[in-house]
Order: structure tokens, then C-alpha cells, then sequence
């Protein structure tokens, strides 16, 4: 039985260190995400464990943090639905050459200078219990991911959703996320299915029936929810319930198959209707608990695995750099060259790369399923969480450095523009945090 | 096919199938890599009884389950409430250092003393086990508490880390 004395204060200061911090980044105009993430590592061992050892231990005894995972990770699975809510396939099919190479530039690129860093670091930093080739495609498919979500908040708050820039970006990171978490669902059952008695074919099979069903079938279902929508303007509660039914069903069948939980999730999001009403309707009546409340306790539960004191001396930091300096390349630099080789202006292309090499949450997610899986070792996820800061953080600073004509332009627009359709879709991605 | 399709097909060619190829390369030569032995989780001690009657104060922090934290040759070695930021893998020998002072002592026990482990890891036994012994720091007279630890099987879904 858990705690409640210790949970209830656990969420209470939770909730206090991501609202304060969040609005302490807000100030100096980063997202509140970023704060969110920071306030996270500052409640783990890295600050407050090193600070005041006590207090920690008793706000967060370890019999405790089952509980505390089991909560935030309710959150990233309702988190992961709205994500895939969120991605637009017509937006995709949309996309021009330029878009199409500049997206699979973004993910090749990072993923194989990530394999040829893994080269170096997984005799020095993992064992004989993970495989190279795990090891290796799962530091592919980390730095290979963008955050979608804070990448739209970073577009909306810049008001650039409707800018070219804007319009790439978006249809770019989309592509990454869907193709990064195809290659961790990959890695999820090859690494699963070394400790299972089932055969790997069997586990891939199911899967594929399983999407095969989602895709062609239950996405025809789906439709009744936005035409009950389009009839009354609103769904009922039963409604609302029967959809996070589905999602909780769906992340069930993904975990039993043998990947995770969050595909299904995010499966059921990227399979809803996508009209923007409806679309805005089902976000603003799951984001606000799920963002307030549940995915702090993610940013928390993160915090407290991730140990900066794991990485110790000099040679430990060097290898921090070097992840640091590698993702950086691999997503900037790869973006960025193939955008200026599809015809873009260098200083657009070099807005759009710092905007792909945004890893936030989406990292972290992926990060503590790494961990969990056991493909990555502490200290590597600490690194590895540093990286999503250190990447997520300078986004806007070297946005606003690179792309500042573009971003008064985009604000001289937005404001000389009468309020049309258009700003129900600058809306739409605020639900992230 | 058009000047433009033609250039993008050229680009996606250089930018993306080629990387593909070095991607499939660098698996292929990262096979032949080898890592330190894997001794991250939990391990079930069992103590030599005569060892146990001869340093009763150091036998009885082995009462309770070994844990070792793993990255690459770094460990984090636990045992009851001691821990260790000094402990390392090098090829089949594990070595760990203990602060003085983290655990509650039987009565009559000396709380200030460091103490040194050392194991030797059978990587081929299925599940994989080691041999060692805990041993205080400076006492000569100290006998050290010989042990034997089988790794526990990993919770289901969760980490080896």
C-alpha cells in the first residue's frame, strides 16, 4: 500500500519546484518545459540528494517511487496519445522534396554519427549484457528523435507555425518521431526477445497485425467519435471514457506484443480524426491534468534516476561533450545542409536545424525506456538526459540569434492578420508543456 | 524524369542511402567489440559459515542482497546501507571500496572501518555467479569473510540497469 502522507507531498512538491522553475525559464524566454525538466534533475540526487541527503531521502524513500512511476507514467501514456493526436498524416503527404530529404537527412544523419560514437563508448560505457547492435540503434534512435511537441510550442510562441520554416519543421519532426519510434519499438523487441521464450518472428508478426487492424480498421471506428462530435458540438462523458478506454487497450496490446505501452498510445492518437475542432476538443479535455499534474511527476521521477555524480571526472564529461557534440552535429548540421541543398537560404536552413535538434521530453521518454530495458547504463542516461537539456535549451537563444528577421517578420504578420482559421491551428499545439 | 527529380534523387542518394551503407558497416564491425562483463543487478550472497564465526562484525553486513549499479567498468556496489563510488570491472575481477560509518553495527562492532571487497565473476555460469571475500582496510588481524553471490534474475519489463 502506498504512503499517501509521503505521495500527497511528493505531488504537492512536485507540482511547486515545475510551476516555479517553469516560470523562472518562462523569464528568460524558454519554454516551460525546459524549466520543467530542470526542476526534475533539481529534486533527484544530482541537486537536492547531493544538498540535503535527508530531506531527500524522506520526501522520496525508494519503497515510494513505485508508486511515483506508476503515476507518471499514466501521464506519458495519455502524454504520448495527444502527441500522436497531434501529427497530421495529410500534413505529411503534403510535403514537398525539399521536406522529404531534409527530414530522412535529420534522422540518417544523427543516427549514423551516433553508431560511429557508440563505436567508442560501448566498450567504456556499457557491458556484455547489451549487444552493439542494440546498443548502437538505440543511441541511433535517441538522437535521431525530435521533440515534436515543444518544437510546435517553440513555432506558436514565435508565432511561426504558418511561416515556411514553420511548415517544414513541423512536417520534418513529425516524420523523425514516427520513424524514431518504429526503430525503438524495433530495439524494444530485439532486446525483449532475447529474455522471452516467444520467437522474435512471432512478436513481429503480431505486431504488424496489430497495426495492420489499427490502421485499416479500428481508424474507420474512430470516425463516430468526431461525427457524435459534429453533431452536438461535444462529446458526452461515456464517450470521453470509451476513448481512453481505447488508448488504455491499445497500450495494453503493445505491452503484451512485447514493446511498450506508450506505442499503443501514441498508435491510438496518430489513428484518431484529425479535424482541427475536434482535434482541439479531445486536447482540452485531456492536457490540463496530464500537463499540470502528471507529467511533472515524469520530470520528477526522471530527475531522481538521473545521477550527475555518475558522471565523475574529467574523461566522464568528455564523453558527455562528446554525445553533446555529435547529436548537435547530426541533427543540426544534417538538417541544416539538406534544407540549404533543397534550395533554402542558409540562415532559414540553419533556423530549421536548430529547431530538428530540439530533443526535450520526447528524449526523456525514450531515455527512460533505454534505461529501463537495460540498453543504457546510468551513467550513459545521465549524459543522455544532459544532452536533452543542453540541445533543448539552446534552441531558442540560437533561433532568435540566426533567425531574428524571420521572427519579426512572422510577429509583423500575425499581427496585421485578422483572426481567421489559421489561428485555431496556432492554438493547436499549445497543449504541450 | 525532370532537372529537379533528378537532382533530388542524386541528393537523397548522397545524403541518406549512402549513411544507410555506413550505418550497416559500423554494425557490422561494432560485432567484434567487446564490453566489460555485465554485473549490473541484484546478487543472492551465501556466506562460508567458519568465515562467518571468525569476523562475525563484517559477516553480518553480507546478510542482506548485493546490488551493483553498472557503466561500462564503473560500479555502484551496495551492500546493506554501504555504498561505494570506487567500484570497478577489470576482465573478470570486481573490486569495491566501503566508506566507514554508513551501516548500523551489531553491538560491540567497530562502525569506523573501511572496507575492501574483492570477486572474481564466473562469466559462463548460467545464472552468472562470483566468489570473493569483504576484508577491513588496515586490520591484519581482521579475517577476511569469504562469499559466494548468484545474480538474480531480472524483474520482468525492467532494467538490467
Amino acid at each position: 500500500m502506498p504512503n499517501l502522507f509521503i505521495l500527497t507531498l511528493q505531488l504537492a512538491v512536485v507540482l511547486a519546484a515545475c510551476r516555479l522553475t517553469g516560470e523562472l525559464f518562462r523569464r528568460i524566454h524558454q519554454p516551460k518545459v525546459v524549466g520543467e525538466m530542470f526542476a526534475g534533475i533539481m529534486l533527484g540526487p544530482s541537486l537536492l540528494g547531493w544538498v540535503a541527503p535527508h530531506l531527500s531521502a524522506y520526501l522520496f524513500p525508494p519503497s515510494s517511487l513505485g508508486f511515483l512511476n506508476a503515476l507518471s507514467q499514466v501521464g506519458v501514456v495519455v502524454f504520448m496519445f495527444l502527441v500522436g493526436l497531434g501529427i497530421n498524416p495529410g500534413e505529411l503527404k503534403k510535403e514537398s522534396h525539399a521536406a522529404v530529404l531534409t527530414s530522412h537527412v535529420s534522422i540518417t544523419a544523427p543516427f549514423v554519427l551516433a553508431a560511429f560514437l557508440a563505436l567508442y563508448l560501448y566498450p567504456r560505457l556499457s557491458d556484455d549484457g547489451v549487444s552493439f547492435t542494440s546498443f548502437a540503434l538505440f543511441m541511433g534512435s535517441a538522437m535521431s528523435i525530435t521533440a515534436f511537441p515543444v518544437l510546435a510550442r517553440i513555432l506558436a510562441e514565435r508565432n511561426m507555425l504558418a511561416s515556411r520554416l514553420g511548415t517544414v519543421a513541423i512536417a520534418c519532426a513529425a516524420v523523425d518521431d514516427v520513424t524514431g519510434w518504429c526503430i525503438l519499438a524495433y530495439i524494444v523487441v530485439l532486446i525483449r526477445s532475447a529474455h522471452s521464450s516467444t520467437s522474435i518472428w512471432v512478436t513481429i508478426g503480431g505486431i504488424l497485425v496489430f497495426g495492420l487492424a489499427m490502421i485499416h480498421g479500428v481508424r474507420r471506428l474512430l470516425r463516430g467519435f468526431e461525427t457524435a462530435y459534429r453533431k452536438k458540438g461535444a462529446l458526452s462523458e461515456n464517450l470521453l471514457a470509451l476513448m481512453m478506454l481505447l488508448v488504455l487497450a491499445s497500450s495494453l496490446l503493445t505491452e503484451y506484443l512485447g514493446i511498450h505501452l506508450l506505442f499503443g498510445a501514441f498508435l491510438m492518437g496518430a489513428i484518431m480524426p484529425k479535424e482541427h475542432r475536434f482535434v482541439r476538443y479531445v486536447l482540452d479535455r485531456f492536457e490540463t491534468i496530464t500537463v499540470t499534474l502528471l507529467l511533472p511527476l515524469f520530470f520528477a521521477f526522471t530527475g531522481l534516476r538521473t545521477n550527475i555524480g555518475l558522471v565523475k571526472g574529467p574523461q566522464m564529461w568528455m564523453y558527455c561533450a562528446l554525445i553533446i557534440l555529435v547529436a548537435t552535429a547530426g541533427k543540426l548540421g544534417g538538417s541544416t545542409l539538406a534544407s540549404w541543398l533543397s534550395g533554402m537560404p542558409l540562415r532559414e536552413a540553419a533556423g530549421l536545424g536548430t529547431l530538428m535538434n530540439t530533443r526535450g521530453l520526447m528524449e526523456l521518454v525514450i531515455l527512460n525506456i533505454g534505461l529501463d530495458i537495460g540498453v543504457i547504463s546510468p551513467a550513459l542516461f545521465s549524459m543522455m538526459v544532459i544532452m536533452a537539456l543542453f540541445t533543448t535549451f539552446m534552441t531558442t537563444p540560437v533561433l532568435r540569434l540566426i533567425c531574428a528577421k524571420e521572427l519579426d517578420e512572422s510577429s509583423a504578420a500575425i499581427a496585421t492578420k485578422p483572426a481567421t482559421g489559421e489561428s485555431l491551428s496556432l492554438n493547436e499545439t499549445e497543449y504541450v508543456a | 524524369m525532370s532537372r529537379t527529380s533528378r537532382k533530388f534523387v542524386v541528393a537523397y542518394i548522397l545524403l541518406v542511402g549512402l549513411p544507410l551503407l555506413a550505418l550497416a558497416g559500423v554494425l557490422r564491425s561494432g560485432r567484434t567489440l567487446s564490453a566489460p562483463l555485465s554485473v549490473d543487478g541484484t546478487w543472492k550472497i551465501d556466506v562460508d559459515a567458519k568465515s562467518i564465526a571468525s569476523n562475525l562484525c563484517t559477516a553480518a553486513l553480507l546478510s542482506t542482497p548485493l546490488a551493483i549499479s553498472q557503466s561500462g567498468k564503473s560500479l555502484v556496489v551496495s551492500v546493506g546501507k554501504s555504498k561505494t563510488e570506487s567500484g570497478t570491472i577489470e576482465g573478470t575481477t570486481l573490486t569495491a571500496a566501503f566508506a566507514p560509518g554508513a551501516d548500523p553495527v551489531p553491538a560491540g562492532c567497530n562502525s569506523d572501518q573501511s572496507l575492501t571487497l574483492t570477486a572474481v565473476v564466473n562469466p559462463k555460469a548460467q545464472p552468472r555467479s562470483l566468489a570473493g571475500s569483504l576484508s577491513v582496510v588496515g586490520c591484519e588481524s581482521c579475517a577476511p569473510v569469504e562469499f559466494r553471490a548468484v545474480r538474480q534474475p531480472r524483474p520482468q519489463g525492467g532494467g538490467a540497469h
